[in-house]
């Protein structure tokens, strides 16, 4: 039996998901992306978009902890799945390592590559907690960030690891 | 923007065997495909979602071969055990393949149907001497690289058919792979590997429509400027063709020197 | 730098925009959608130039969803035209196409998807023309018009104090030249025929650049009864305002344009962009429109000029400019924008900054059937440094002179004047060129095919000085501040929130800053040259003290104090025997109730410390440390060191930031950035193939200096920073790869083929 999603018309399939620890259920267009959905239809308008070409890393969430970019991934794919975006880095009031890690180093200027930064960092750092400066860079190197020159969001991972391995800095 | 299109979820190959036809196409990671269906270059009527079938996934060794299903993505593949102890030049090409999301969302099957010239794998894989597994409600047919890829973005898959998996003959060769990547895909990309038979091979990709293969019985046999001589590079934004011959031979030079130091 | 007499300003206090920012809060235009909003696309041009013959809409009218397809025929009865200097630029294209992507038709549908598909069906009939790609071809005799009636230049002071222009009501020729410009002193002639030495760099090519503001161009615009209320990605909204206000014949005060954060700006979101399209999408249909361009879309709507420059420096034998003879041809693409201006700018800014006794300078914008050039960051500037400063480092070796020494002989001292009748140099280059070479010189790996280059340039900064800041003192003590100036990225939020602090002695945490929202804010002209520390600073030093002064008339009348017994104190004012009253308390006392608010009001025009133009040069020193590798030609940049010449700086981190973004934006112009034409549409319209610097790219070295001698006209001596690092970094860079390779280049950016060209005597002609 194919599990067919969707209508008869087939252009639509049923979805049920966990967004930021929250369930959803719900119908999505096929051609809707993840990024269409979580900002049109969940109104979590933290992730961004730019390239639309998964080459500037802007819309990066993460779907069972691996990031991907939500411009190029189909709503419908996160049936079953959970996702993490940026929304969903805070505890309550108390911010993540990596965003304080950000605000401190001035690891963003205007900000909008800045959710995708920090997906992709988190993913890094689940994967790898204690990174290597060179591992950094080979890891975010498919985001851009116009505004900063990189290297206070090379110094931010760095130091939000250390902290996130309970090393602390000084 | 991308189209309309139908999506399945099929739970098993037979499944997607029976839906496949010529607008009714295999979706993995869609790294490729749904970029060619928001530029309009593809308009597939349908989607046959290959990413909740299991037994794309596995990755596994026999006596003779290192069997990658194809829906395997470029991270699962680059962190396999199997894939680390036997074919570490293969995690190494496969950690640098596009990015991170591209690694976590991308396969293996997916790069090689889109047959995309610039690509790493296909030149590696040829390298290796692999073989892909193509399934239909015909039948199965196993295909030398050669053989499975045609020409840029072309290959033997028909369209009722499915590529189910990659098999690499083991001992996998060891060697080395370098590239000179500016932008998202490598200008050039060289392997050269030693075979399990003491054969030297080098295979250029990406600076040529299909991956140029060359071997001989030790690397002394590999002459890079026969093989500059050989490639018909097209002049383009990443470079010119007088440039592209220009590289191939550095890199050439490069990979054999590595590979003769003993590389992965 | 360790003394400071402020409490506030100084500090590199944390950014509180960088709180929203880390946790997705931060609205950003793109992010606001009013209800009942219909979505709109654009129908653009598939030809370079051609006659528009028909507009068939009827099959994209008949598809579900769709509510209206416009077009020039629709507003017509409008003024379909904007531009703050040449009103050329048609809304939608009339008559003909200029460009491949000029917009041609906009469809209105109730979503997104549905006005995408039928975008696809509207059929345009073209008729096509022969197009100009180039401004070789523009220039060429009888090429040709991209425009067949001529356009008056804007005769405001506003355009015309800043650059040698010609006079308002010269008629222009029917030509491609958008804006010219001519500027010198001496005898050039004279002085090249008896000179020791006269250097030549013919032909250096500065490329097409993308800003690639990672928001890209959307507004959203809703049009009831004669009110227009746009939010949208404006660095400028008064001045977006002034452009939607003649299209709809409306009083300005009819029209809101709002801005909330911006996604990146650097230039590249001055003046009007998407906001009439979606604004005579709204007034067709009754409803809000949002219209949000694509990362292709927002090519082909702004890219900056490319150039082609020619440089001619005399020399004395010991090194002294004689003169110096400079032609420019910027390539501004089909509507002139904010050409001009960069075209004066570019001309202002091509010599120095360098005592240049004689000097010539001739430099044209051009129109072309290529997509229309304005704003980027530092215009101008970088297109004549890159020729200029080669053209030095060329001299240099020629001479038997080091080339810091050469540079060092020649530099404009402290208050000199680099433009006759101009503000005198605000800074002391000599001595921050010595930091610069300093810190090169100290990490010089002395590597085979590694080399060092620097180079400088002095901005005439600031933009016209039409600033205006409100603040707004209240019962609590807490401040709340009003300005027209944009937050981008560059942090004007929080560096005006420590100057409010600062003047008036209250607690940061209890300042508040609102910006861009015509309807409320204070007036401001720009946001762009780097103004905004320094100008809106000023207002905005202003505006503290007329709320101190009115405070202390109030504390005045409602104490029976004279008033010239009350002196200023931190959060208040001090009465007689020091009695101290906190603003909250004399604004209570004044109003007789818990309520009430004391406005100050500051204003900032040509007068007193801002008459003299510009209102402060803005400097870029900065140097590289390259490594070449000589089979690949792939550079490798190993140093980077910038000095930030600011005066003061108001947050040091930020200048720090603004220094190495610039630079970076510098480094990815010197080394990978070019849109490039095939025919009539550019082969790289996308991310992918327009390379901008990534993480891997930082090089491992980075000196990010600041030199604080407080010889600015803003608040404490501060100048304005974010365009000066990015200037000169394209001939640094070029300098570096001559150093390393021994070939001096003619063009960037510099890919490795480039490299590889330059190093094996190849023709470079692609």
């Amino acid at each position: 039996m194919s599990s067919a999603t969707g209508s008869a018309a087939g252009s639509t399939s049923e979805i049920a998901t966990t967004v930021n620890g929250a369930a959803y259920r719900g119908s999505v267009a096929n051609r809707t992306t993840l990024a269409a959905y979580l900002r049109d239809e969940l109104g979590l308008k933290g992730t961004k978009v730019s390239c639309e070409l998964q080459v500037c890393g802007v819309c990066s969430v993460l779907v069972d902890g691996r990031p991907v970019s939500s411009c190029t991934y189909l709503a419908a794919d996160i049936d079953g799945r959970t996702v993490e975006t940026v929304e969903g880095l805070a505890t309550g009031e108390r911010m993540h390592e990596l965003q304080r890690a950000f605000v401190r180093n001035f690891a963003l200027q205007c900000g909008f590559c800045t959710p995708g930064f920090l997906m992709m960092s988190k993913a890094l750092l689940e994967r790898n907690p204690d990174p290597t400066e060179d591992e950094i860079r080979e890891y975010l190197d498919g985001n851009i960030c116009r505004c900063t020159g990189y290297q206070p969001i090379i110094a931010a991972v760095l130091e939000a690891a250390a902290e996130l391995r309970g090393v602390g800095v000084d | 923007m991308l189209p309309e299109f139908t999506l399945s979820r099929p739970a098993d190959i037979d499944e997607v065997l029976r839906e496949l036809n010529a607008d009714v196409v295999p979706y993995a990671g869609g790294t490729e495909l749904l970029l060619a269906m928001k530029m309009g270059l593809l308009v597939p009527s349908g989607l046959v979602d290959l990413k909740r079938i299991p037994a794309l996934r596995e990755i596994s060794a026999s006596e003779s071969a290192i069997v990658i299903g194809a829906g395997a993505t470029h991270d699962e593949v680059a962190r396999h055990e199997l894939i680390q102890a036997h074919a570490p030049l293969l995690v190494q090409v496969e950690q640098n393949v596009g990015n991170a999301r591209v690694r976590s969302q991308g396969t293996i099957g997916g790069n090689l149907c889109f047959a995309e010239p610039r690509s790493d794998l296909l030149a590696l894989l040829a390298a290796f001497d692999a073989t892909v597994l193509l399934r239909s409600v015909r039948g199965d047919r196993t295909l030398a690289m050669a053989e499975f890829v045609l020409g840029p973005y072309w290959t033997d898959r028909a369209e009722d058919e499915l590529l189910v998996s990659v098999a690499i003959p083991r001992p996998c060769p060891t060697g080395a792979y370098v590239k000179l990547q500016v932008t998202e895909r490598p200008t050039v990309g060289v392997a050269a590997v030693r075979t399990a038979a003491g054969r030297c091979r080098v295979v250029v990709g990406s600076v040529t429509e299909v991956p140029l293969v060359v071997a001989g019985a030790s690397w002394d046999d590999i002459d890079a400027d026969g093989i500059v001589a050989q490639v018909e590079p097209v002049s383009d934004i990443a470079g010119s063709a007088e440039y592209k011959k220009h590289i191939t031979g550095v890199y050439v030079r490069r990979a054999v020197a590595l590979a003769r130091d003993g590389a992965v | 730098m360790t003394e400071r007499e402020h409490g506030v300003v100084g500090r590199s206090v944390q950014r509180r925009d960088l709180l929203e920012k880390v946790t997705g809060a931060a609205v950003y235009a793109v992010d606001v959608e009013p209800s009942g909003t219909l979505h709109a696309k654009v129908v653009r041009s598939s030809y370079a130039h051609a006659q528009l013959v028909r507009i068939d809409a009827e099959a994209a009218l008949a598809m579900p969803g769709v509510v209206a397809v416009v077009t020039a025929e629709d507003i017509k009865d409008l003024f379909p035209r904007f531009g703050h200097i040449v009103a050329d630029h048609y809304i939608l294209a009339t008559g003909k196409v200029r460009y491949y992507g000029e917009p041609v038709a906009l469809v209105v549908a109730e979503t997104l998807a549905a006005a995408s598909d039928a975008a696809a069906q509207v059929e345009v009939h073209y008729s096509e023309l022969p197009a100009v790609m180039s401004a070789a071809d523009a220039l060429a005799p009888s090429a040709p018009l991209v425009h067949d009636e001529a356009f008056v230049v804007s005769p405001d002071e506003s355009f015309t104090a800043m650059a040698a222009t010609p006079t308002a009501d010269e008629v222009l020729e029917r030509d491609n030249v958008a804006h010219e410009v001519t500027l010198g002193w001496g005898d050039v002639d004279a002085a090249l025929a008896s000179a020791h030495l006269v250097v030549s760099n013919e032909g250096m090519k500065f490329p097409m650049l993308y800003a690639y503001a990672m928001e890209p161009y959307n507004a959203v615009a809703t049009y009831t009864d004669h009110q227009l209320d746009v939010i949208s990605t404006a660095q400028h909204p008064f001045m977006v305002r002034t452009d939607l206000a003649r299209i709809f014949d409306l009083p300005l005060s009819r029209v809101r344009v709002q801005v909330p954060y911006l996604g990146g700006g650097y230039g590249s979101k001055s003046y009007t962009k998407v906001e009439p399209l979606a604004a005579v999408g709204s007034w067709a249909t009754g409803r809000p429109v949002k219209l949000v361009l694509d990362v292709e879309e927002a090519i082909y709507t702004t890219r900056a000029d490319s150039a082609e420059v020619n440089v001619r420096t005399a020399f004395d034998a010991d090194g002294t400019i004689l003169a110096r003879d400079i032609e420019m041809i910027l390539d501004s693409g089909a509507y002139a924008d904010n050409s001009p201006l960069v075209v004066a700018k570019a001309a202002n800014r091509s010599f120095g900054p360098y005592r240049v006794p004689n000097l010539r300078v001739r430099g044209r914008s051009v129109y072309t059937n290529t997509s229309p050039a304005s704003s980027y960051r530092g215009f101008g500037a970088p297109q004549g440094s890159f020729a200029g400063e080669i053209n030095l480092d060329k001299a240099a070796d020629l001479l038997g002179i080091d080339s810091a020494e050469l540079r060092r002989r020649n530099l404009v001292g402290p208050g000199e004047e680099i433009l006759p009748g101009k503000r005198g140099l605000d800074a002391d280059l000599r001595a921050d060129l010595e930091l610069l070479v300093g810190s090169l010189r100290r990490d010089a790996s002395n590597a085979q095919s590694s080399g060092i280059g620097y180079a400088l340039t002095a901005s005439d900064a600031g933009a016209f000085p039409v600033s205006t800041a409100h603040v707004r003192l209240q019962t609590d003590g807490s401040v709340v501040v009003l300005s027209g100036s944009t937050e981008m990225g560059q942090g004007s939020r929080s560096a005006l929130a420590q100057i409010a602090a600062e003047e008036l002695g209250v607690e940061l945490i209890a300042v508040s800053v609102s910006q861009s929202d015509t309807a409320t804010v204070a007036y401001e002209r720009t946001t762009g040259a780097s103004r905004t520390t320094t100008l809106t600073g000023l207002a905005l030093q202003r505006a503290c003290a007329d709320a101190r002064a009115k405070a202390a008339d109030m504390a005045a009348e409602v104490f029976g104090w004279p008033v010239e017994t009350i002196q200023p104190a931190p959060g208040g004012v001090l009465g007689p025997e020091e009695k101290f009253v906190g603003f909250g308390e004399v604004i209570m006392r004044w109003f007789g109730a818990a309520a009430g608010e004391i406005t100050g009001v500051g204003l900032v025009r040509r007068d007193g410390a801002t008459q003299k133009m510009p209102p402060f040069w803005e400097c870029g020193i900065v140097g590289v440390e390259v490594s070449v590798e000589p089979d690949t030609g792939q550079v490798d940049v190993r140093q980077l060191v910038t000095v930030a010449d600011v005066g003061f700086a108001i947050n040091p981190h930020a200048v720090e930031g603004q220094d190495l973004g610039a630079a970076t934006q510098g480094l990815g112009a010197a080394l990978f950035e070019e849109l490039v034409y095939e025919g009539p549409q550019l082969v790289n319209p996308n991310v992918v193939d327009y390379r901008v610097p990534r993480m891997r790219d930082v090089p491992a070295k980075i000196d990010t200096i600041i030199v604080e001698r407080r010889d600015g006209i803003g608040p404490y001596g501060a100048k304005g920073a974010g365009e000066g690092a990015l200037n000169p970094m394209t001939a640094a860079v070029a300098i570096a790869v001559g150093r390393a390779t021994g070939k001096w280049p003619t063009r960037v950016p510099l890919t490795p083929e480039r490299v590889w060209r330059l190093l094996n005597d190849l023709p470079d002609d692609s």
